[in-house]
């Protein structure tokens, strides 16, 4: 077993040696901390300090809120609307924005943790045969089974990495333009039980513990395409086609029953939660099993494919 | 006799109905040093392949130390060290740290191995320097390092002199002997040159269209030299009277230019120029030319043609 974690560490030496990972994380860096630049340099974008008047300010902020709804004549205050009278009922101080509240915004740059992910499951086969440097590695007194899990590992691993990073950049980057709101501290958010009041922290861990699941999924898929054809670039296009589009198949196809056996269609296990189920029937046991089962096929293509191949030159 | 090392019995390879390997029957003991030979596309790459378990046998048998690469894949791995082709290594990575990455891939290799293979090499001066600035020669050496960091019995090097210089060639030649003599490595070497590796076999095999036409040493023992004949220059004055002398002894002679040439052992040297001195015939020179294994592999292949 030992073994197996030299192994790992052989992936991950080779994935962090590389000056493009690196690239890959400075600009991964730069978008999480450009969000807070931009806001603390526009005055209107500036989120509200509240003060020990804090009732009044909130008051004053919900005049102004339904004043903008009835000049767009579009109710798109509302949720804000209803936060902020939820904390007036219950007296609660509304939490000042910080860098945990910045790093919960920051969510929706896992997607580019999953293309960088995508980008390294989809190399980190294909790119052996590129260098040549397959035939080294499978001359080894080690089956080519342990090789493959190896790899398909330190995918996940640096998926992981990079996660943390992108965490913790977010964290950083928000505590520095807006301030630490400290260790433990609870907001208000939208549920499908209406509003609650919860640690925020745990808020965080969910957001991006439901985007998780689409990165796993995603990231096998060009794995097991990169292993089938040995060329990185197939698996990439198709990787971060289906990633960013694969909301859109769905909405294409959602009007038949049959669409929700789509991988697609079960990816945002968050629906369960809020309660806006994608087709009528679905559950949450029901996506996990699809999950599995797709998970389970694109595994086992690409061991087949990897197992069985006689190594020739490209 | 020392112990067989590599044993290949009636293997085949089929890919896509065309048969490249046909019934290669091949066995490589401790301590030899194997030339396998042949033309471009004659399946040296294929049986190598096949050797270090990267391609799928269609039919026979191959067998590491008595382990079957099929069957006993890590046992047999364990004891063989190979180049195929080009040594391809990560090129982002310095030599040394691409040396500790294939270590790692091994349970039984010390820390300082890597150290002393460097040093068995000879590539001390540039090991911290990326793979990508390597001139082939420096790749080449990296390449045997990294083929002998466990120390393996059966050491496979595909066309290890590409690229090589005659003093580079030399050097490896030496450093081949060195591990077949000392380590009792049994290696086996491919080139389509017979010339650049003649000088470092003791055996040679030459492989044309998938089959092994012929196999012979090529250090051939004292006895067997003694007994088989070779073609002699007599460089003569008088030579209508050397033919005469010749004939006394029954061997015939044909004149070419000022010089006799004549087929005979090598025991039968002496006793010749015995006669033709009694004989009063006044000799030059006399020169044995023994058929270089090069004409026997040109006139076996037909070349060196890419089919």
């Amino acid at each position: 077993m030992s073994n197996f974690f030299s192994l790992l560490y052989n992936e991950l030496f080779k994935i962090y040696i590389r000056k493009s990972t690196w690239v890959m994380y400075i600009i991964l860096g730069l978008i999480a901390v450009g969000g807070a630049i931009i806001i603390s340099s526009f005055d209107d974008v500036q989120p509200t300090e509240y003060t020990d008047n804090w009732k009044e300010e909130l008051q004053e902020e919900n005049e102004a809120l339904h004043k903008d709804n009835e000049e767009f004549g579009y109710s798109f205050n509302d949720d804000r609307i209803m936060k902020n009278e939820y904390l007036l009922e219950n007296d609660i101080r509304p939490l000042n924005y910080g860098a945990w509240q910045y790093t919960l915004e920051n969510v929706g740059l896992v997607a580019i943790v999953s293309l960088l992910t995508i980008i390294i499951g989809s190399s980190i086969i294909s790119n052996e045969y590129k260098w040549g440097t397959i035939k080294l590695l499978l001359i080894r007194p080690i089956s080519r089974n342990i090789i493959l899990l190896s790899k398909f590992i330190a995918i996940f691993v640096f998926g992981l990495f990079t996660m943390i990073y992108l965490f913790l950049v977010s964290m950083l980057g928000g505590a520095v333009f807006f301030g630490f709101e400290g260790f433990n501290p609870s907001t208000v958010i939208m549920t499908a039980n209406g509003i609650e009041y919860v640690p925020i922290v745990g808020e965080v861990m969910s957001e991006y513990g439901y985007r998780i699941v689409n990165l796993i999924m995603m990231t096998t898929l060009a794995f097991m395409i990169s292993t089938i054809f040995k060329n990185s670039s197939i698996a990439i296009g198709v990787g971060i086609f289906l990633l960013m589009g694969g909301n859109i198949i769905t909405g294409i196809f959602s009007q038949y029953e049959w669409s929700k056996y789509l991988l697609f269609a079960n990816l945002d296990l968050k629906m369960y939660e809020t309660g806006n189920i994608l087709i009528e029937g679905m559950t949450l046991g029901f996506s996990i099993t699809m999950l599995i089962v797709y998970f389970v096929v694109f595994v086992a293509l690409a061991w087949l494919f990897f197992n069985k191949r006689d190594i020739v030159n490209q | 006799m020392s112990n067989v090392a590599l044993e290949l019995t009636n293997v085949r390879k089929k890919i896509k109905n065309k048969e490249i390997i046909k019934d290669v029957n091949l066995t490589i003991r401790q301590g030899e040093v194997y030339g396998f030979i042949g033309p471009n596309g004659a399946g040296k790459t294929t049986t190598i392949r096949m050797i270090v378990g990267l391609m799928d046998l269609t039919d026979g048998e191959i067998k590491v130390l008595g382990k079957s690469i099929e069957k006993e894949y890590k046992d047999a791995a364990r004891n063989l060290g190979a180049i195929v082709e080009n040594p391809e290594m990560y090129p982002f990575m310095t030599g040394r740290q691409n040396l500790s990455h294939f270590a790692r891939m091994y349970d039984d290799v010390p820390k300082g191995r890597v150290e002393e293979v460097i040093t068995l090499v000879g590539l001390d001066q540039a090991i911290d320097e990326k793979v990508s600035k390597y001139s082939l020669g420096m790749r080449q050496r990296l390449g045997i390092a990294q083929a002998i960091l466990h120390k393996p019995a059966v050491l496979i090097l595909d066309e290890p002199t590409n690229g090589l210089d005659p003093a580079g060639i030399r050097e490896i030649r030496d450093y081949i002997r060195r591990l077949a003599v000392e380590d009792n490595v049994a290696v086996m070497i491919s080139s389509h040159l017979l010339s650049e590796i003649e000088l470092m076999c003791d055996r040679i095999g030459i492989i044309k269209h998938g089959e092994l036409i012929t196999e012979q040493s090529v250090k051939e023992d004292s006895e067997e030299a003694d007994q088989s004949e070779i073609k002699v220059v007599l460089d003569v004055k008088e030579t209508e009277e050397a033919i005469k002398v010749l004939a006394s002894l029954e061997l015939k002679a044909e004149k070419e230019g000022s010089q006799l040439v004549s087929l005979m052992t090598r025991e039968t040297i002496p006793q010749v120029v015995n006669k033709l001195v009694e004989s009063g015939v006044t000799i030059y020179g006399v020169t044995g030319v023994k058929p270089s294994l090069e004409d026997q592999f040109l006139e076996l292949t037909g070349g060196n043609i890419i089919e």
